[in-house]
């Protein structure tokens, strides 16, 4: 996209930047941060209040409300948005039910098979989510799961609990041994140093990883698309919907587009605040 | 061959620097001591070309170099942490700067081998910095900044991520290397009693100025401030009246002989090692606490409102808490020049 | 029974079920399954008849080339942006903290909605175009276009900011000594930049390139909704064959979409292993 044209001085030109030099920096990485990032999302907007906004017009002719009154009085892309919304919540959840015990193995016991254990936990990062999904596909026709709202759950947890696993054992090999050892010490039995020494030193870790499996469960289209669709419709599928080629509905697209972002955009600005920028980089990207 | 005049530098409207002259001759090894935030660090940085000094000039070789950027200089670093480059091994580390300074091959050849040699290094040259231990890394850092044959080498505090014994092996090993290869050196530590055993000058600093400067010996035996006095080893700072060439104690007993003739009120930096105590029933001296080190033993006396500290050979008898005793001071001392705005700062 | 659960093996297995057993059934079971699938005929007997058809059918030919190039072209145009973009936002200047936190924005944006924002902004009618129509210029085809432009721009748009994060703080774990050192001993700052700052930001930016690589060569919506039909990659021929339950055929183009994205973490495997872990941190202490 126009990313291209954000005018960025190539490492070869690196001459030491003098106080005057600074501004113009300033001023080019806001005009493409600008043009590339903020000018679509606006544009966007737009066409979810455009009444009619047809070629040689560079801004549309006039304005109306109807389309988000519309969606918001459509009981289909509501009961797509509260699809997702559940979905999202059961999906965030059960992810970090299931991962907390096995982080635990993979932070605190040592064991033969741990490199092997661990590479086959992240393998989903790594193999195309389209090729599980085809299979799972397959799978949940056979036991009777496919097209079913258990079904899009079942499958989106194969994607985020490889990152809330990886998250989780880093937080818990972060918990020194002696503090244990210590609370031990002190009078502590096995589930006392569980609720007073170990969940709150999670909370962080469990923070980062919730956020980010509710973002990436809420914006999942993939995977949703070929197991659950079109029997299941979050509101990526709606939009996917949208925006076919064939009967592209960019005002429509636009307010559903819209619907799916700011819930992100809300949990992204919280994440920034509590997240480290590498743990953002390696959740934000399913690492 | 260094010429450091009149540095300054300012954050803003506060001084990290005070106007700071030095000059370093061919071949020196002058140290700069003092404790963090007293501006040897920032110093270091002006020399090395990181930071811009905000007035003054610095002339190395005959040559002005502060407006010059760090590598235009003919200055060779060894870091705190070693800076070790960890993507190439010491022999590619050791030729690094000779790469960038386009020195011919075969010379490059001859320097690395010459360098690996005197460090001790000839058999790890193929191995990464990952593979050595902290001695050996720090001893790669040195042979790099040697290889350079600099007009200037600077030591940022290398040998204090090291344990001990391996500082104080490592000490006598960089002594040696200064006196083989003879480069003008400068070093920057916190640490006095490597500043004591390895420098021909120490320039002590302290709130962003220099204190004073002077060979190890003069500085110990006859430091001009009390700071000096205080950083440099343990002292006992006492007022005494002075007269002539002789000086009145604050406790009964013979005046002392000084060096100097002077007169009035002044200040003694007495050091424990210069006090002989000897057991008197009826002194008014009294031995409050004793600490057995080993070869020497501390004792704090307690005698005219004061408490002095005297160290005592491991080998005499041990004084007991509750003795009294009688005080002698050996030799001539030294009177302190009392304008020590510096130690305010 | 305390006795059994004070078994160490027994706790180890009974803690490591859930996450280990579920990934089993849900993804190592399909996979296994695809697999298998893509290795036999309709009767069950073994073949490489799904596979051969893959490397020789020209529509599934240019599907293989397409996910290759859909792969890679991305990768290159965000390499080109995020390295000189991450050494900028090191350097200090007016509304720095701002820009880092607005230029991740895209992290949060679904592919789907970046396709959406090409469409309005790049395709022909769109806003640039009418903007260009005003000056007596036209926008040439971007979106749905033969060479695929509009894919690689809308890829491209998303994986800047995940590059330019991770190449940031793979610069930023680089030790402040290490560049002084480089610069002391001669080094300017461009030398200092290309011998010592990015070999040891290599493993990071190779780790970016490899996520990235992957993402883009597997991804769905976005060839489908902003590519052209004249070409389409094995991730859109997969959904289409599934969708007409061709699934011997589905699960072999699966198998070499995965086999690439495997191959593609050995490499990776091998090139940052010679560097190792400790090179990023700098000396070990």
């Amino acid at each position: 996209m126009s990313a291209i044209a954000a005018p960025v001085p190539l490492g070869e030109k690196r001459i030491r930047f003098t106080e005057e030099d600074r501004p113009l920096i300033a001023f080019g990485l806001f005009t493409a941060l600008g043009l590339t990032v903020l000018l679509p999302l606006a544009l966007m907007f737009l066409w979810s209040v455009a009444d009619g906004w047809s070629p040689p017009n560079i801004v549309p002719a006039a304005y109306t409300g109807e389309r988000w009154a519309a969606v918001l009085s459509n009981s289909d892309i509501l009961n797509a948005g509260l699809t997702s919304l559940f979905v999202s919540v059961v999906v965030t959840l059960a992810t970090a039910v299931i991962a907390l015990p096995t982080a635990w193995a993979m932070a605190r016991i040592p064991f033969r098979a741990k490199r092997l254990v661990e590479i086959f936990i992240l393998a989903p990062m790594i193999i195309p989510g389209l090729v599980v999904a085809v299979g799972i596909g397959r799978l949940f026709l056979s036991l009777g799961l496919a097209y079913s709202i258990s079904g899009v759950i079942l499958v989106q947890i194969v994607g985020t609990l490889p990152l809330m696993i990886r998250l989780m054992t880093a937080t818990l090999e972060g918990i020194p041994q002696e503090l244990i050892h210590a609370a031990r010490s002190l009078g502590a039995g096995t589930f006392g140093v569980l609720i007073h020494i170990i969940l709150p030193l999670c909370v962080p870790g469990l923070l980062a990883g919730g956020l980010l499996s509710f973002v990436a469960s809420f914006e999942e289209f993939d995977k949703t698309f070929i197991v659950g669709a079109p029997a299941v419709q979050t509101l990526p599928v709606r939009l996917y919907m949208y925006l076919d080629p064939y009967s592209m509905q960019l005002p429509m697209a636009s307010v559903v587009a819209f619907l799916l972002l700011v819930p992100a955009l809300i949990i992204f600005v919280i994440a920034g605040r509590v997240l480290r920028d590498d743990l953002m980089a390696a959740g934000m990207g399913k690492m | 061959m260094l010429d450091i005049q009149n540095i300054t530098k300012d954050y803003g409207p506060s001084r990290a620097l005070h106007p700071v002259s030095v000059s370093v001759d061919k071949g020196e090894f002058i140290t700069i001591l003092g404790p963090s935030g007293c501006g040897k660090s920032t110093l270091l940085r002006i020399l090395m070309g990181i930071s811009r000094p905000s007035s003054g000039e610095i002339h190395l070789a005959g040559k002005r170099i502060d407006p010059l950027p760090p590598e235009a200089r003919d200055i060779a670093m060894v870091f705190q942490s070693y800076a070790l480059f960890p993507h190439m091994s010491v022999e590619k580390n050791l030729g690094f700067g000779l790469r960038m300074k386009r020195v011919d091959k075969a010379e490059q050849k001859r320097r690395i081998a010459h360098a690996l040699e005197i460090c001790n290094l000839t058999a790890l040259s193929a191995r990464m910095p990952r593979q050595l231990s902290g001695g050996q890394q720090q001893r790669v850092a040195l042979a790099r900044a040697i290889v350079m044959q600099p007009s200037l080498m600077l030591f940022d505090e290398p040998l204090s991520n090291l344990d001990a014994k391996l500082r104080d092996s490592l000490r006598a090993e960089l002594v040696d290397l200064h006196r083989k290869v003879g480069a003008t050196s400068l070093y920057v530590t916190h640490d006095q009693a490597e500043a004591m055993a390895m420098s021909d000058r120490i320039l002590v600093m302290n709130g962003g100025r220099v204190v004073e400067s002077g060979s190890p010996v003069d500085l110990y035996r006859r430091p001009k401030h009390a700071f000096t006095a205080g950083f440099l080893g343990l002292t006992n700072l006492v007022p005494v009246r002075a007269h002539g060439l002789q000086a009145a104690l604050p406790w009964d007993g013979d005046p002392v002989l000084l060096t100097e003739e002077r007169n009035g009120i002044a200040r003694m930096a007495l050091r424990p090692e210069a006090i002989r105590l000897e057991k008197a029933h009826h002194s008014p001296a009294e031995v409050t606490s004793t600490t057995f080190l080993g070869s020497n033993v501390l004792h704090l006396v307690k005698v005219a409102g004061m408490e002095l500290k005297v160290t005592r050979s491991g080998t005499e008898p041990i004084l007991e808490p509750g003795a009294r005793v009688a005080i002698a001071i050996d030799g001539l001392q030294h009177l302190l020049v009392e304008s020590d705005s510096v130690e305010a700062a | 029974m305390t006795a059994l659960f004070n078994d160490r093996r027994l706790q180890l297995l009974l803690l490591l079920a859930p996450g280990v057993g579920y990934l089993l059934f849900f993804f190592g079971t399909p996979l296994f399954q695809a697999l298998r699938e893509s290795l036999v005929t309709d009767q069950g007997d073994f073949t490489l008849m799904w596979y051969q058809r893959a490397f020789s059918r020209p529509s599934m030919v240019r599907g293989l080339t397409t996910s290759l190039y859909y792969g890679l072209a991305p990768v290159f145009v965000s390499l080109a942006l995020s390295v000189p973009l991450s050494v900028l936002i090191r350097q200090s200047f007016i509304g720095r903290k701002l820009f880092n936190g607005l230029y991740k924005l895209p992290l949060a944006v679904p592919s789907l909605i970046a396709a959406l924002a090409v469409i309005i902004l790049a395709e022909q009618g769109g806003f640039l175009d009418r903007v260009l129509a005003h000056v007596g210029l036209s926008l040439p085809k971007i979106v749905r276009d033969d060479a695929g432009l509009g894919v690689i721009f809308t890829s491209a748009w998303k994986q800047v900011p995940f590059m330019t994060l991770i190449i940031t703080s793979a610069f930023a774990a680089i030790p402040e000594d290490l560049r002084l050192a480089a610069r002391a001993f001669g080094a300017s700052r461009l030398q200092t930049f290309l011998r010592v700052e990015v070999p040891l930001a290599m493993p990071g930016i190779s780790a970016a390139v490899l996520l990235t690589f992957i993402g883009s060569m597997g991804s769905y919506a976005i060839p489908d909704l902003v590519g052209p039909p004249s070409a389409r990659p094995l991730s859109v021929l997969m959904v289409e064959g599934f969708k007409n339950g061709k699934f011997h055929e589905v699960y072999a183009m699966g198998m070499i979409l995965s086999a690439f994205a495997i191959a593609v973490l050995i490499a990776y495997y091998t090139l940052t292993h010679r560097i190792g872990p400790q090179a990023v941190t700098g000396d070990e202490r």
